[in-house]
């Protein structure tokens, strides 16, 4: 059962974990506000996010493009050999520079936009469904994508799974897009039972096939950059599916699939792995299995339900889980209350992390939690806080901005060189009385980088390295919090 | 000197830290007790585990995305074959013969040479029963050595940790990449991963800073014990999401201690050592090179993991699958001359292996579907060279849903290179007896 916790447990360090997980974190001031709202009020705040406006505006370039169509079409039918080439390129460039944008306009969201929880959200269904620009190769998509897992974010799973479905980017990401009645593609109809909605064991090859002939009408509008049912392509024929059978269409496939019992439990499950950062005991599992379905398998009052239940504080969830590449970045800057690194800087330092924004490794997405830490990326986490807090970058070498993602390395590299990091204003983060001796000092940084203590023995080298100084200066505050961050525990959330 | 303190194992590592240059700092009472215990521990064991130094070295090479390996060892006289192929089929000259009816892909110009000098054997329609045709699922099988229908949490590599290099050196293992590979998943990890030897290292701005740094990153552990397993084991649960043992900072003490110990020792390595061939400049070029490298600067690992993608060739596959073998045979052969050159290949054995398999049949668009049964490739000087295991029929009769049939189980190589090779039960590692393929 999910036992609801009891709101006069409610504390600063509670405040804090909500935040941490069902957001990128804060500064202490925002915790305590969360603190003063008390437990409903807190969920509310970060919940009912529909009631705070976002005025943030799309990138200019987040719709359809006529023109470009138009001059595809053009150079396709009477251009030469050279001028294709030279289109391609141009288009090439262009939706390079248009996904560079989208990662640091994405970021931006999740450090500084009003509703933490939707970007929260927004990530895990990027991760979840996984689709890569890497084979989608129009930005376009990749934003539009992005903004129905926003619109969504919270709502019935159905309607997402379905509009996750016949999105462009998925369409083209897993080959729906090229499937016909004659050859029905099985790349969706497998993994949204694999990997979206059930799991590996809950169908069979024949399901697989038959939900392949029946998802034959869903295609893509190239044209217009948009989903079409064509009629020409379905298959109208009888198909048996998960034990039933019908002249079913996609619409039918994907509400079939979410009935199973086993769905709610699948999604509900990874949705207590990715904010409680454990695997649920089986009997977990089924209480929040059975608390999505009594709620009409809508995420919002499930969400609700999780972040005000026991379950969710307890001492073995609290600060034991990993934070992601994107979850240690986003809430560096956020507690550091620094600049978000240009989207060239966040994208190198995320992909050497692990976890490349709109490029996830494979269809199966970034498998989280322990995994994100080997000693490379634990030495590359540490060297990347010397960056974000003094504000230079780190030692990328060409090799790291080669990818097909920037394009030639050497230009990278030499844009990079111009590129300025912000770096942490000790003056702004620590009062002046907080700035007074060493104990005050690590005791603040403590409370802002790690909403805890860390323990006495690693306090101790810490004031031994201040004591170490003749005259205390911002830069060797600045140090020492490159050394908070360079330990295993600011690594946990 | 400085190589022979780093090269010892984890715990004397932290005993002489602790003993050493450190105890101007006050000891906490929890690591006192941590040293007390392992001093204990380690005064009971007496047995030295044989090291990367001098014996034998297994370097795992995945060919990832699911090699079409039909294509690679191909039945050239077989008649089905080029039925079932009649674009992708490999040509006479695109051929290079192993026998009267089997041959290499014609980029597999290394291979041939390896061949013809006894060191390669090439193991046939390797594969397991009721195979799975999903990346991740027949990866993960390969990976843990698991039976098709069922979840193993650990990999194979990291079960041979658990069981055959207790107290070993972290650098007992080492992937060149970023990610650690299911494979090493152990109760106790080991293993090390890098990719680029410059980087990897703390960079700090002063000595003082490197100092604290180091001290703060060898304070571990909540739970008492560093081999204890309560603290920081890494398994994958059956629905695919990734666990530790204990609390996650425990298992990320564990590698940042790893992370320490290792990287001055492998850049000091990277840079003392010089090839003796010239390499590919692909990635897996790259991380042989550096394997080539660490073998020659003797760090203590007994397994190396590299891999090379690509392979998953639904769609024009002869451009790509011609340009990613001559790579890999290229690649192979520089590492072999390599380790020659330095006298170290009498103890390096390459193996490869691919999640599957792909169709008998080409598809629509140029390329082929996952499939199942493919060879394997193992390279050294002491292999048992030759054609191993016996071609799988390609007569539509024989097929099972358009795939071939396996001959060898892959865990009988596993087991034939455990007992062998890493001179090790293959038992406690596979979980079950398979009768060891004889690949040395």
């Amino acid at each position: 059962m999910l036992k609801p916790i009891s709101s006069t447990n409610w504390d600063y360090a509670k405040a804090a974990h909500l935040l941490n997980r069902a957001g990128f974190g804060g500064r202490p001031a925002e915790i305590q506000k969360l603190a003063d709202l008390g437990l409903d009020g807190a969920v509310s705040a970060l919940l009912d996010f529909e009631k705070i406006p976002d005025p943030t505006p799309a990138p200019d370039w987040a719709k359809p493009d006529a023109e470009q169509m138009k001059k595809i079409q053009e150079v396709n039918r009477s251009g030469t050999p050279a001028d294709k080439k030279q289109l391609q390129q141009e288009l090439q460039q262009t939706q390079r520079r248009r996904i560079m944008e989208l990662r640091g306009w994405w970021l931006q969201r999740m450090v500084s936009g009003p509703r933490p929880l939707q970007e929260k959200m927004v990530l895990f269904w990027h991760g979840h469904f996984a689709t890569s620009y890497e084979k989608v190769r129009e930005a376009y998509f990749m934003w539009r994508q992005n903004e129905l897992f926003r619109r969504l974010a919270t709502g019935n799973w159905q309607q997402l799974l379905t509009e996750a479905g016949k999105d462009p980017a998925m369409l083209i990401w897993l080959d729906q897009a090229q499937s016909r009645k004659a050859h029905p593609n099985e790349n969706f109809a497998r993994e949204v039972m694999e990997l979206f909605a059930l799991g590996e064991g809950h169908y069979t090859e024949h399901d697989i096939a038959e939900a392949a002939r029946a998802l034959t009408g869903w295609s893509l509008e190239r044209q217009e950059e948009r989903y079409i049912y064509r009629p020409f392509f379905q298959d109208t024929g009888e198909k048996t599916f998960l034990g039933r059978t019908g002249n079913f269409d996609g619409d039918d496939v994907i509400q079939i699939i979410v009935s199973q019992p086993q769905a709610a439990k699948f999604i509900t499950a990874k949705l207590w792995n990715y904010f409680a950062g454990q695997v649920p005991s089986e009997a977990l599992a089924e209480a929040l299995a059975a608390n999505f379905r009594a709620n009409g398998n809508n995420f919002k009052p499930f969400l609700r339900a999780l972040f005000c239940s026991e379950e969710f504080y307890a001492p073995d969830i609290i600060r034991n889980q990993v934070k992601s590449p994107v979850q240690w970045l986003v809430n560096t800057v956020r507690v550091l209350e620094s600049e978000l690194p240009p989207p060239l800087v966040s994208w190198g330092m995320l992909r050497q992390l692990g976890q490349d924004l709109f490029a996830p490794p494979n269809v199966k997405g970034w498998d989280g939690g322990v995994t994100w830490i080997t000693t490379n990326t634990l030495l590359t986490r540490y060297n990347d806080a010397q960056a974000l807090v003094e504000g230079q970058l780190p030692a990328l070498t060409a090799g790291d901005f080669g990818g097909k993602g920037a394009g030639n390395g050497q230009k990278a590299m030499k844009a990079l060189q111009r590129l300025r990091l912000g770096g942490v204003n000790v003056e702004k983060i620590l009062s002046p009385e907080e700035r007074a001796d060493k104990t005050t000092i690590v005791a603040a940084l403590e409370k802002r980088l790690f909403q805890a203590s860390l323990n006495s023995a690693q306090e101790q080298i810490l004031r031994e390295f201040l004591d170490a100084k003749t005259k205390l200066s911002n830069a060797d505050i600045v140090t020492t919090i490159r050394l908070m961050m360079s330990t295993p525990e600011y690594q946990v959330t | 000197m400085k190589n022979e303190i780093t090269l010892q194992t984890r715990r004397e590592f932290l005993r002489r830290t602790v003993l050493g240059s450190s105890l101007a700092w006050t000891v906490p009472a929890f690591l006192a007790n941590t040293f007390t215990a392992l001093q204990a521990e380690a005064a009971d064991s007496a047995i030295q585990t044989p090291t990367g130094r001098d014996a034998n070295i297994l370097v795992v090479l995945q060919m990832a995305g699911g090699n079409d390996g039909i294509n690679t060892v191909v039945p050239f006289t077989n008649d089905f074959y080029h039925r079932a192929r009649p674009t992708l089929g490999l040509k006479a000259d695109n051929i290079l013969k192993l026998s009267d009816s089997i041959g290499l892909h014609g980029a597999l110009k290394g291979f041939k040479e390896l061949f013809d000098a006894g060191q390669l054997s090439v193991i046939q329609g390797v594969g397991y029963p009721n195979p799975n045709r999903s990346h991740f699922r027949s990866t993960e099988i390969w990976q843990t050595a698991s039976d098709s229908d069922r979840v193993e949490k650990y990999g194979w590599l990291g079960r041979y940790f658990d069981n055959a290099c207790a107290g070993a050196d972290p650098a007992v293992g080492v992937t060149i990449g970023n990610q650690l590979p299911q494979a090493f998943f152990a109760a106790k990890p080991k293993g090390i991963v890098f990719n680029n030897p410059q980087n990897y290292r703390f960079m700090a701005n002063g000595a003082a800073t490197e100092e604290s740094y180091k001290k703060l990153n060898e304070l571990e552990m909540s739970s008492p014990l560093p081999d204890d397993n309560s603290g920081g084991s890494i398994a994958m649960l059956p629905a695919g999401m990734p666990m530790t043992g204990g609390r996650a900072v425990d298992f990320i003490s564990r590698t940042a201690l790893d992370a320490q110990h290792s990287s001055d020792e492998v850049r000091a390595i990277a840079a003392r050592v010089q090839n003796q061939s010239e390499y590919p400049a692909s990635q897996l070029g790259t991380s042989l090179k550096l394997v080539a490298k660490l073998i020659g600067g003797g760090l203590p690992t007994r397994i190396y993991y590299v891999s090379q993608g690509g392979y998953d060739t639904h769609t024009n596959q002869l451009g790509s699958q011609q340009r990613l073998l001559g790579d890999l045979a290229e690649s192979v052969k520089s590492f072999t001359d390599d380790l020659k050159a330095q006298g170290n290949l009498g103890r390096v054995l390459v193996m490869t292996f691919s999640e599957f398999g792909r169709r008998v049949s080409e598809n629509a668009n140029g390329g082929t579907d996952h499939g199942a049964a493919a060879p394997m490739f193992v390279i050294g000087n002491k292999v048992k060279a030759g054609l191993l295991g016996k071609y799988p029929s390609l007569a539509p009769a024989d097929l099972f849903q358009g795939d071939v049939k396996y001959n060898v189980d892959f865990r009988s190589v596993y087991a034939g290179v455990l007992e062998s090779w890493l001179k090790t039960k293959s038992l406690p590692v596979l979980g079950k007896q398979f009768a060891p393929l004889p690949v040395v």
